[in-house]
């Protein structure tokens, strides 16, 4: 589990990285608008390609993507086959129209519409990991800070994501060491072998020197904050945040066209009509 | 000492709050991620839902909630299943009303949690949840994501009934455990 965190303190020298915090969390926030607010595969499909081209360009470290990777596709295709579970036909609302291609029973059948927002649903999902991964990979919390900062966002929120952002890592290896001993105390976590009531019992067991290191830290972190002067002003700057570079502009800009056209978007599509479809162009009639 | 309903509401936003709000959203992040078990589609049965708890019981409702948002978010920006603001809003919702406790008198920092803050305690956590995921959650999801309700309420129901779990069977022992700690050092009176 230690490997999967891709969290990273010290900024990298590639393009994505070398953009300043507000250019990244803009087109992050923007990117997440896009993603979310359509089902449409031909909005979709361009987003998942250029955050891969993002991804490979920032030279994350692979072994760890690799990982975190086979999870999420694991996670994602089986939260596809108990959506189909849940509701055989919801190809129905999104389609206007079902075609049934063949069927197991009554209750089980295979229309083509269901498959294919199932499918769109799948690329979103994947589509939605790559956009955090990109951002993860390139952004450092200090960073992520600066551009909620620039957003209009309190600084004391601010400081709330960076420093969780910070202590995810250290929180989960914490999470992992306590783990580690009292499994050699034979405390059996391995979940074939245990049921559901014994879990839930060493999850406490796990849980409560977890909480009380973690919240133990609290003073210590707040006592150094406020001898470095922490809340005393109303305003804050950021050390980490330098001047936008031509790039930082470009981008910048290719996020304020995006922002422009998912208003349009939400404003038409959206809000009025109520979106009852998606872009299907397998439709038998 | 005597507080207003809003400050108790509101809390204390000095930098303890602060570095306790943070912390709590990163042990919801990564409890939500492996100290859980899934027991529905996006759904698990997770002790993260024990942070409001204790942010709440030490530092007031909207830490809670604001704690639980961002943990929510941390949590889908780790999981990778897709951001879903609708749970992140329903979880700042359930947030808020679970870390309600000092409203109601129970005050982890000096030691004061009894049966009946526990008995509060279980029914406001009921409560919370039917709130948060029976209402908030899906009227969320229609605003954002357009539809899918079946699913949503499937999910939680589920929810609902995993987080009450949690709150009820973990979260009271834990609140006594609390309480008893802080119990220990404050023999001592202001002068």
């Amino acid at each position: 589990m230690k490997d999967k965190f891709l969290i990273n303190v010290v900024p990298g020298n590639t393009f994505l990285h070398q953009l300043t915090g507000t250019t990244k969390v803009r087109l992050f926030v923007v990117l997440l608008v896009f993603i979310t607010m359509s089902f449409d595969l031909r909005l979709i499909l361009p987003i998942f390609v250029l955050t891969w081209i993002g991804i490979i360009s920032a030279k994350p470290n692979w072994k760890q993507v690799k990982v975190i990777m086979s999870v999420v596709i694991f996670f994602n295709l089986l939260n596809i086959v108990l959506f189909y579970v849940a509701n055989p036909t919801v190809g129905e609302y999104w389609c206007n129209n079902l075609t049934i291609i063949g069927q197991l029973n009554n209750y089980f059948v295979f229309p083509i519409e269901t498959f294919w927002y199932l499918f769109v649903r799948l690329i979103k999902m994947l589509t939605n990991f790559t956009v955090s991964l990109w951002f993860i990979t390139t952004i450092t919390p200090s960073e992520f800070a600066a551009g909620l900062y620039s957003l209009g966002v309190p600084y004391k929120i601010c400081t709330v994501v960076s420093l969780g952002f910070r202590y995810i890592p250290d929180i989960a290896r914490d999470y992992e060491n306590i783990k580690i001993s009292m499994q050699l105390r034979g405390v059996e976590m391995d979940a074939k072998r245990t049921g559901i009531r014994e879990r839930l019992k060493q999850m406490v067991l796990i849980l409560v020197p977890l909480i009380i290191t973690s919240f133990d830290r609290v003073q210590t972190i707040a006592n150094g904050m406020d001898l470095r002067g922490y809340g005393r002003l109303k305003k804050r700057s950021y050390y980490c945040e330098h001047e936008p570079t031509r790039a930082d502009r470009i981008i910048q800009a290719i996020t304020l066209v995006l922002f422009l056209f998912s208003i349009g978007y939400i404003i038409s599509v959206n809000v009025w009509p109520p979106q009852t479809h998606m872009w299907c162009p397998i439709i038998w009639r | 000492m005597k507080k207003s309903l809003g400050s108790l509401l509101l809390g204390k936003w000095d930098t303890p709050t602060v570095v306790a709000v943070a912390i709590g959203a990163a042990l919801f992040g990564v409890l939500m991620n492996y100290g859980s078990i899934t027991v529905f589609t996006n759904t698990r049965l997770t002790t993260a839902m024990l942070v409001p708890v204790i942010v709440g019981g030490l530092f007031g409702a909207l830490p809670a909630a604001v704690a639980c948002f961002f943990g929510n978010v941390f949590a889908d920006l780790l999981g990778g299943w897709g951001y879903w603001f609708d749970w992140s809003t329903g979880n700042a919702v359930l947030g808020f009303l679970v870390g309600m406790l000092p409203v109601y008198g129970a005050n982890i920092k000096e030691g004061k949690f009894d049966i009946k803050h526990a008995a509060i305690f279980a029914v406001v956590a009921v409560l919370a949840n039917m709130l948060a995921f029976g209402v908030v959650t899906p009227i969320m999801t229609v605003l954002l994501y357009g539809g899918e309700l079946t699913i949503t309420f499937m999910q939680s129901f589920a929810a609902t009934l995993s987080n009450i779990t949690v709150l009820v069977v973990a979260g009271i022992p834990l609140l006594f455990a609390l309480a008893r700690r802080y119990a220990k050092g404050t023999n001592l009176s202001r002068e």
